[in-house]
């Protein structure tokens, strides 16, 4: 306490540090142990970005002991994991609508019931035929197996042996999400080290359960499912998972992985469920910032970053667009490579290559979502009336060729003509988000491409939304007459205002070559950065997106593991010195 | 001699494997060019192998045949993988009258607008050529070109290793292991995440990392869907393209291709085989494979002959090894689902022209050198969209209206093949399903020769006029004609999940099948890519080993 203090009077008598940094910093410090010196502006760690992920971290490293600022560019936090009233009454999960991979071990550490943090189930997949019949998946998995039996007796069998076999598949990927991943060009013991235990794990399985998981980390999704099923609507539903984020259609290799990435959920230590969270999806990223309050996070929005300082190589704060700085040890950046090294980074301050892995980073948004105020409920054709269907996800795949044909347009540059349309009514189950007898439709939407080739997404925002309510009318007829009123998000869009570069909702593609220690650029996929002190910490870095949390978690590790004396002394340069 | 005996006494003991004294008979099943090479060795290694083709030519899918009279082309097959250096040393080919001629520039690239691109063997060449589009492409191109072969050496070190065996890895799978952990470690940290990087990526987003000319990138990426069923954005197509550069490290691959046409090549490979002591018969098709307790006993014809063998090497493709060969019943369940999962879905059709004359290209201006770069392979398919779109086309069970076509125009090179002043218009066709949505290859046989003739003469407005003959070989034709399963000349599809260990069946990589006696050689192994003769070379190796 005293040192901070001294630290204080320091800078208060010697105005000239003020201007910071490290090197007259450093000088200051030696010998000394706290590093705070400048009342209200200093701190341990600034987190850009309030989304889940930047608030997870700033969390733990609050726990941990450390000062910590999380700083919002918009009025609200969350990122893409944000609840706005946009129509008086409705509750918009604007961006991200369900949740399920959110790790059990952040909930727990969290204590995130306790900050307001309830999640309640979302039971089952809908999926409406264009012949007038439907496939109706539940959560009781002998309810799935009768529907699935009047499609065809095959698949009914076939699908209680493709959930016993994807369990375990599950439960060797797990423990992959929760580590920082090995760098496999390295000799160090080590990387080694993981190295040996990832093919020791994959040596233990049995030898079919090797073959599909070969299988899931290289087929397409299509090829996948076609070895286990027969009924089209089965298929297209299931493998509709395999395509969400991404630019590539249910055919194209690599998709079967994404499969496999949403199979994983858990909720409650059930897997494979979802769920949505009371009160919209922003109520999690809520929870969590309330959590990170109580730590001490000190958490500021409407503060846009303009920049991020350097000195020497070194992060040593970051400036607002209003100008004012903020000094830190560390900036933990929780938004995407785009932003944080070409927006918020001067090029020259960044090593060529890495430079070059930046601006080759697939980002590629390929979807749109369109939420909608509804005065009643839909009514689908082919089950009429209100019903249990509708408080699960509604799920428009009615078949295999549907689904390519949606990717064959956005290929060229096309939003789909008839696009995959995931949707779910949260009114339904958590009647808070909209006003009695009212509820709220929220409908992702795949593909819209984040550059058309003929037009603007300004332009073609309504289009694209009238678009996806006529083919919702394909199965649904009462919806145009029932619509009180609509968002229409486009790629543009989430780019725009919820700063997703490209409109990716994973913030960068999440294919083969962009995963695990590709992720975001190879051999720096360890959430540290060539600049020493900046981290990431966002879905950018392994194990991607969806409301996970695990990413700010484990930067949060790796920053406290780096953490010596006054500031990380991160093995960046080290790692660069041995390329 | 005192090493066999010490070998037999191991295997003895291990006591699973056959243990054949030397001198033995051993059946292989087909006479295709890895059959052969597979032959030779085994002739080589003391074993008396017996080759049985169906038809009355060896050669299986490099062969020549007249198609139309007085006109021959190598009928499937039109340009070599390349063959392994060390293979073609082996078996001498020098000495059997088999010229191989190797056009250069090796690619023509043309445009419906009347621009061009050459491809050279020098690299220097190919850059000039590529600056008239693009400075900067120009000047990537060497750097390109490098990467590849940098690249391209770790797979052709992958290529000639068995796959290893995973639970019980042998000392020479470590060993192999550790050489290739060298060979990645080569690379440098750089190279090594390219390779990672690179291996699932999509062979459009490959090619534009480096350039940014569409025809340049059209016709290198057009090398990573040959034979394949993904487009230029399906991601694993580089790694196709990769495999394909470990037999020629050139960007846009081999265009090689033997005097005589490509049964001239396998042909010597035939004479090399019987001059070391394999016997070869044609007109010989195997009806069956006859097993007893999990092991083969002999083979039975279709003439009803039966011969009595202890060990079967089948160069046809796994799926009629396992479906139309073996009884189903002998098959472990695991095993038969695996191979039912195998996908050999055939996306290529080969179309074969009889020219009255040389068809005139407007992008190639009328001089001295026009025959010279019309003699190696000509790229049809000039944007990356134009790939994608043809292979739209057969994801809805359709073939391309617009297809990329691969052509070779042999008889500039080896006039003996046609009449004097005629020539021959060899095609390769993509993309055309195996299974049609509407109609059967046999009412839609000519409409796909139509097709051709259309795409080509949007680049050679002349061709129509030219033809006198038209050879249309259709995905069906290449299973019924000339026993491609599926139709797919790879013997199963070049995927992610279907290479290395686990082509063809994961747990089964090794030569080896469920059925003790029964080997494979074919291009259903591991690698399996092209005329090469990789997978015959590694199956004689581990068949040799497991005999002894």
């Amino acid at each position: 306490m005293f040192n901070l203090r001294f630290q204080q009077l320091f800078f208060f008598v010697d105005p000239l540090a003020v201007a910071f940094c490290n090197d007259r910093f450093e000088v200051a410090l030696d010998g000394v142990e706290s590093e705070s010196y400048r009342m209200g502006q200093h701190y341990d760690v600034v987190v850009i970005g309030g989304g889940h992920n930047g608030l997870v971290n700033a969390a733990y490293l609050a726990k941990a002991g450390k000062r910590v600022v999380v700083l919002e560019r918009r009025h609200v936090l969350g990122g893409a994991a944000v609840t706005e009233e946009i129509i008086a009454g409705f509750l918009f999960s604007e961006c991200s609508y369900v949740v399920s991979l959110l790790r059990p071990e952040i909930i727990r550490e969290l204590d995130l019931p306790r900050h307001g943090l309830e999640i309640l189930p979302l039971d089952g997949t809908f999926s409406p035929m264009p012949s007038g019949d439907y496939l109706w998946r539940m959560n009781d998995h002998a309810k799935s197996v009768r529907d699935i039996r009047r499609h065809s007796r095959l698949d009914a069998e076939a699908y209680d042996e493709f959930s016993k076999m994807m369990t375990p598949m599950c439960r060797f990927v797990k423990p992959m999400l929760s580590m920082v991943p090995p760098d496999p060009t390295t000799l160090n013991p080590k990387d080694l080290k993981q190295l040996y235990f990832l093919l020791q794990r994959f040596r233990e399985l049995s030898s079919d359960e090797r073959y599909t998981l070969v299988q899931l980390m290289t087929m397409s999704s299509a090829d996948f499912l076609d070895q286990w099923f027969e009924t089209d609507v089965l298929k297209a539903t299931m493998s509709a998972s395999g395509i969400i984020g991404t630019y590539l259609g249910i055919r194209s290799p690599g998709t079967a992985y994404v499969l496999l990435h949403h199979y994983m959920g858990e909720i409650d230590g059930a897997f494979r469920s979802w769920g949505f969270s009371r009160g919209g999806t922003g109520a999690i990223s809520n929870a969590i910032a309330d959590a990170a309050r109580e730590a001490g996070v000190e958490i500021r929005i409407k503060a846009p970053v303009g920049k991020i300082l350097t000195k020497n190589g070194r992060a040593c704060g970051v400036a607002l667009q209003d100008g004012e700085e903020l000094s830190a040890n560390v900036v933990s950046s929780s938004v995407d490579p785009h932003l944080t090294f070409e927006k918020f980074l001067d090029p020259h301050e960044l090593p060529a290559d890495f430079l070059e892995g930046v601006r080759r980073y697939k980002f590629r948004g390929s979807s749109g979502k369109v939420n909608l105020a509804l005065d009643a409920l839909p009514n689908f054709m082919c089950l009429p009336g209100p019903g249990a269907h509708l408080r699960g996800a509604i799920s428009i795949s009615p078949s295999m060729d549907y689904m390519e044909r949606a990717y064959d347009d956005a290929k060229y540059g096309h939003y789909s003509r008839r696009p995959y349309i995931d949707m779910v009514i949260p009114s339904l189950t958590d009647p808070s988000v909209a006003p009695p007898g009212k509820h709220v439709l929220s409908c992702f939407v795949q593909y819209a491409p984040y550059k058309l080739a003929e037009s603007t997404w300004e332009d073609q925002r309504e289009a694209f939304g009238d678009n996806v309510i006529n083919t919702i009318a394909e199965y649904a007829p009462n919806i145009k007459d029932i619509i009180i009123g609509r968002q229409v998000l486009t790629p543009f869009d989430l780019e725009r205002e919820f700063g997703l570069t490209q409109g990716n909702i994973f913030q960068g593609e999440l294919s083969l070559e962009q995963l695990f220690f590709l992720r975001p650029v190879a051999g720096w996929a360890y959430y540290r950065t060539p600049i020493q002190n900046l981290y990431m910490c966002g879905s950018a870095t392994h194990p991607g997106g969806g409301i996970m949390g695990a990413n700010g978690r484990i930067a949060s590790q790796v920053i406290l593991k780096e953490w010596k004396g006054s500031s990380p002394r991160s093995t960046a340069t080290a790692s660069k010195a041995s390329n | 001699m005192e090493r066999q005996f010490a070998a037999l006494h191991c295997d003895r003991v291990k006591g699973v494997q056959l243990i054949m004294p030397i001198g033995q008979r051993v059946v292989l099943i087909g006479g295709g060019h890895n059959a052969l090479i597979t032959a030779f060795y085994l002739a080589k290694g003391g074993f008396k192998p017996v080759v049985l083709e169906r038809r009355e030519m060896v050669g299986g899918g490099a062969i020549t045949e007249e198609f139309h009279p007085g006109f021959r082309a190598s009928t499937l097959a039109h340009t070599l993988g390349p063959l392994r250096a060390d293979v073609a040393h082996d078996l001498q080919l020098d000495k059997f009258d088999c010229e191989i001629l190797s056009p250069d520039p090796r690619v023509f690239a043309p445009t419906s607008d009347g621009k061009a691109l050459l491809f050279y063997d020098d690299v220097a060449q190919t850059a000039a050529a590529i600056g008239h589009f693009s400075a900067k492409d120009a000047s990537k191109y060497a750097q390109f070109a490098r990467s590849l072969e940098e690249t391209a050496s770790f797979f052709t070190q992958l290529a000639s290793i068995t796959p290893p065996a995973i639970d019980k890895p042998t000392p020479e799978d470590l060993w192999n292991l550790l050489k290739t952990g060298r060979s990645v470690r080569g690379l440098g940290k750089t190279g090594i995440f390219d390779l990672l990087r690179w291996g699932p990526m999509a062979v459009a987003d490959f090619v534009a990392e480096f350039f940014e000319t569409e025809l340049l990138r059209a016709v290198i990426a057009a090398r990573g869907i040959f034979g394949t069923a993904l487009g230029p954005r399906s991601a694993g197509s580089t790694a196709v393209l990769l495999l394909r550069a470990a037999a020629d490290a050139h960007p846009v691959g081999s265009a090689a291709f033997p005097r005589g046409g490509l049964g001239a090549f396998t042909c010597a490979l035939a004479e090399s085989a019987r001059q070391v002591g394999a016997e070869i018969r044609t007109d010989a098709e195997v009806r069956h494979i006859l097993i007893k307790d999990g092991a083969v006993t002999g083979i039975v014809l279709t003439d009803g002959e039966e011969i009595t063998v202890e060990a079967i090497v089948s160069g046809v493709d796994p799926k009629r090894t396992f479906f139309h060969l073996v009884d189903p019943s002998q098959l472990d369940p695991t095993f038969a689902n695996r191979m039912k999962n195998f996908r050999a879905n055939g996306t290529v059709a080969k179309v074969n022209l009889a020219l009255g004359g040389l068809p005139a290209f407007p992008a190639l201006a009328d001089n001295e050198s026009y025959l010279k770069t019309l003699s190696g392979r000509i790229h049809i398919g000039p944007e990356i969209d134009y790939l994608e779109r043809a292979f739209d086309a057969s994801k809805y069970g359709e073939f391309s209206k617009m297809p990329w076509l691969d052509v070779t125009i042999p008889t500039i090179l080896d006039p003996s093949l046609a009449p004097d002043g005629k020539h021959v218009l060899s095609a390769y066709v993509q993309f055309a399903p195996f299974k049609l949505r509407e109609g059967n290859w046999y009412t839609r046989r000519r409409d796909l020769g139509d097709a051709v003739i259309k795409a080509l003469a949007a680049y050679a407005p002349n061709l129509p006029g030219l033809v006198e003959g038209i050879q249309v070989i259709t995905p069906q034709d290449l299973e019924t004609s000339y026993g491609f399963t599926g139709g797919h000349i790879f013997h199963g599809e070049l995927a992610l999940d279907q290479l290395f260990t686990m082509r063809p069946v994961l747990d089964w990589a090794r030569y080896k099948t469920p059925i003790r006696g029964l080997f494979l050689c074919g291009s259903g192994t591991h690698p399996g890519n092209g005329l090469t003769g990789a997978s015959g070379v590694n199956a004689a190796r581990e068949i040799i080993r497991d005999l002894r």
